[in-house]
């Protein structure tokens, strides 16, 4: 909670405009996407995982609210996985535009996505570990950017079943590994980088706090890592 | 928090030592064998140097015995040709050498115990969150690990790094490993909360 401007609105929909903004976006987006999605099985696919994650999200919303960065960081994520799903990640325009501009071989927005997952999902689950269990100190963003990890590599099995349960040419789809043979480790390389960026720029952020109210106080500055 | 036997310490390294000695006569490739020992032997020095400052308990040194050793006999013969793993491909009527995957299980299933000790120690971690922490810390690992195969693969000739890799020609090789490692780490955790009663009062381990 250090890190974040402790807010009033905290836990209650019902006064939180930015909140209820960011869940009538996704509704919105998601809806639309929804309409002619490329691949209606692969959409159907691709929404099990997110559409679990904004349950838990609403249902334990009264328990342990996330802060307001927190959740706009997480829609941020899920408008790019509902983008995904609806071109099947290896027809996303965008990922197209990339291919071109950088002459690469294949549709990039995966790659994209998964570092996304690292950059935009990291902070809130550095967010749960400060306040669920009050780790203190460099573990605070040692400890959250190993979950990211460990969650990406278990993505990566869980596509790997997908496929091969699935007709494979959808589960290629699914998979998106595009036939590259390396891809399940350059995902997972793409999410930690994500993660690892994340958690330097909250601890600078973080550090500069601290300096700044240091320096209203007049104390000195510790050199201490923030927690 | 029963401070490690110094005797018990003495004997796992000189175990190591010499066994790690005895594989390294002939293996049946050098080079292979060379880039595999790198990790350990940092391992192992790390643990020498910090066993006084960061003592872990016997148990967990045990086990990292027991892993080592597991490693060692798949680098003396590049995994893809151990022994053992020949005998299993004939007898389960498998399609490869299956060593590496079951050394895969015993990384989830001998160091995640250790691991769990190491976050007590360091970063003075309490209950629930030991058990939540040492189950996903292999699975992050493997995929670190799995990450770190993939650019020695493609950096070193690709026949030996085929044969480091231990892919062995099937496509779903790294998530397998990473489900394998993880399938132990389960299998760890909750042998750890079954005997939790037994250990918590024979004070043997850290995790309490």
């Amino acid at each position: 909670m250090t890190t974040v401007p402790a807010a009033q609105t905290r836990g209650n929909f019902r006064h939180n405009h930015l909140l209820q903004g960011l869940l009538g976006w996704y509704i919105l987006i998601w809806g639309v996407l929804a309409i002619s999605p490329v691949d209606r099985r692969d959409w159907f696919l691709e929404n099990i995982l997110a559409l679990l994650l904004v349950g838990i999200l609403v249902v334990t919303y009264r328990s342990f609210p996330f802060s307001d960065l927190s959740y706009v960081l997480i829609t941020l994520f899920l408008t790019l996985h509902a983008i995904g799903a609806h071109y099947t990640y290896a027809e996303v325009p965008f990922g197209f535009s990339i291919k071109s501009l950088f002459e690469l071989e294949r549709n990039h927005f995966d790659r994209v996505a998964h570092f996304a997952s690292g950059l935009l999902l990291t902070y809130p689950i550095r967010e749960l570990f400060a306040r669920k269990a009050q780790i203190r100190g460099g573990w605070a963003y040692v400890f959250p950017v190993v979950t990211l990890l460990a969650l990406s590599g278990f993505f990566e099995v869980i596509e790997s079943w997908v496929a091969q349960i699935v007709s494979p040419e959808l589960g290629d789809a699914y998979l998106g590994t595009q036939g590259d043979i390396w891809d399940a480790q350059k995902d997972m390389t793409a999410a930690l980088s994500g993660a690892i960026l994340a958690m330097g720029i909250t601890a600078a952020w973080s550090a500069r706090r601290r300096g700044r109210a240091a320096a209203r106080e007049g104390r000195p500055q510790k050199t201490v890592p923030p927690s | 928090m029963v401070s490690p036997n110094k005797l018990l310490l003495k004997g796992l390294l000189a175990w190591y030592v010499l066994f790690s000695v005895w594989m390294a006569i002939d293996p049946v490739d050098r080079q292979n064998w060379v880039l595999a020992n790198v990790l350990p032997v940092l391992f192992v020095g790390v643990l020498v140097a910090t066993h006084r400052k960061f003592p872990f308990s016997n148990v967990s040194y045990v086990l990292i015995t027991l892993f080592l050793t597991l490693h060692t006999i798949g680098v003396h013969y590049t995994y893809a040709q151990v022994p053992f793993g020949y005998w299993m491909e004939a007898a389960f009527e498998l399609h490869r050498n299956h060593f590496d995957r079951v050394v895969h299980f015993c990384f989830g299933l001998l160091l995640t115990y250790p691991m769990g000790e190491a976050f007590v120690l360091l970063a003075n971690v309490r209950g629930v969150l030991v058990y939540y922490l040492s189950l996903i810390t292999p699975l992050g690992l493997s995929g670190i690990w799995e990450i770190i195969e993939s650019w020695v693969a493609q950096v070193v000739s690709p026949e030996l790094g085929d044969a480091y890799l231990g892919s062995q020609g099937d496509i779903w090789d790294a998530q397998q490993d990473m489900a394998a490692a993880f399938y132990g780490a389960i299998l760890c955790v909750l042998l750890m909360i079954a005997i939790r009663r037994w250990y918590q009062r024979s004070g043997w381990l850290l995790i309490t």
